[in-house]
């Protein structure tokens, strides 16, 4: 089994990863396809600026946006679980962004998946790391090993449960496994105790975890705190 | 590479791959069930079982978010598509899939596709990595 999540494989003291000694092979390999790209005519520097601009904006803001409005707007939630990608444009989040034809690993179907009392929605994405970026931003890293691709299908109460989210055998749970054509969000159940929020208060509450499913809103709960933090070289925080 | 060891890397990349197991040497026949066994695509993990790991949050690295703007820009003025993108991640090998941190897979991916899809050369990527790593190298000093 990989060992990438604990940055120690193998045996190598830290200093001999790839990311911590004095130049990364990988960071030389990228600068290379990029020059050479871009020598050649095949994208423009600002094309590549024009797009990080966009990946800078994006985020589970996005996603926390959709969900509270939702929450405060029966009507705008019908539109939004009939027909995402459109419902969007109301938040100010266009899947055709940045290219005018959308990001070519993006430009698909958008469906938002509703949780009820009886029924929990949970996203994977078994055949590579499918996530909906222009709602919720870049994947997180775990979402992409193949640990939680090998058993959010097989294994989902566990795989929740190791999150801290223990669901009553009651709740049906559906999984859902994105692909190149279909991308999910989970729509969680607004919580007790926020009545009388403003849409702002309500949005800082759906955390990105909550739009995987691998967490529920809470009115205390305002991040996803629940994973420790690896920085540069595999190190944890 | 000229100053690593042969026999060190040579030990590596055994260790990557489990030596208890059949080997398979090109077999003058095989069983249907094997048949059907090769013919599985390993990136098709959904399902396997495996064993209870913490998940962590991983800061993404600079080079990261690169490997993913210059893949997606290449895909936007059409050297290559999100699809080809995937088909070269998966058609890694299983060593180099499951070997390479995530982002790696997209870089590797782009390079081999670039060269075949005869875009740029292996002498021109080769002169460029040197290049660049001489630049790296310099201004880490």
């Amino acid at each position: 089994m990989s060992t990438r999540h604990d940055g120690h494989g193998h045996g190598e003291a830290p200093g001999e990863f790839q990311i911590a000694t004095k130049v990364s092979e990988f960071e030389i390999l990228e600068l290379a396809v990029r020059e050479l790209a871009i020598e050649k005519g095949l994208f423009s520097a600002e094309d590549h600026r024009k797009f990080a601009e966009w990946a800078d904006g994006i985020g589970p803001h996005g996603g926390s946006k959709l969900v509270a409005k939702a929450w405060v707007d029966p009507e705008f939630k019908q539109r939004l679980l009939a027909d995402g990608t459109k419902a969007c444009l109301e938040v100010g989040i266009d899947w055709l962004q940045p290219t005018g034809s959308g990001t070519p690993s993006d430009y698909t179907f958008f469906y938002v998946l509703e949780n009820t009392p009886k029924l929990h929605n949970v996203i994977v994405c078994t055949l590579c790391s499918c996530y909906p970026r222009p709602v919720l931003g870049m994947s997180p890293d775990w979402y992409r090993t193949p640990n939680y691709r090998r058993r959010m299908v097989r294994r989902p109460r566990e795989v929740l449960a190791e999150f801290g989210l223990h669901l009553p055998e009651d709740v049906e749970l559906r999984v859902h496994d994105s692909n190149q054509k279909s991308r999910f969000m989970v729509m969680p159940m607004r919580p007790e105790g926020t009545e009388g929020w403003s849409e702002k208060q309500l949005a800082e509450i759906v955390t990105r975890d909550t739009m995987i499913g691998v967490a529920l809103p809470a009115p205390n709960r305002k991040s996803d705190t629940k994973t420790e933090t690896l920085v540069s070289g595999g190190r944890r925080r | 590479m000229a100053t690593m060891q042969y026999d060190k890397l040579l030990t590596k990349v055994r260790n990557l791959s489990p030596e208890e197991r059949d080997v398979l040497d090109s077999p003058y026949t095989i069983p249907n069930e094997l048949y059907a066994a090769l013919r599985s695509v390993l990136h098709d993990v959904g399902g396997q079982p495996d064993t209870p790991q913490p998940y962590f949050l991983k800061e993404e690295e600079d080079w990261e978010m690169n490997a993913y703007l210059t893949s997606e820009c290449l895909a936007w003025r059409g050297a290559w598509n999100s699809e080809m993108r995937r088909r070269r991640e998966n058609d890694l090998g299983a060593t180099e899939y499951f070997g390479l941190p995530y982002y790696a897979r997209w870089i590797t991916g782009a390079a081999k596709a670039l060269v075949d899809e005869k875009l740029i050369t292996v002498d021109e990527l080769s002169a460029k990595i040197d290049e660049i790593r001489e630049r790296l190298e310099a201004k880490k000093k």
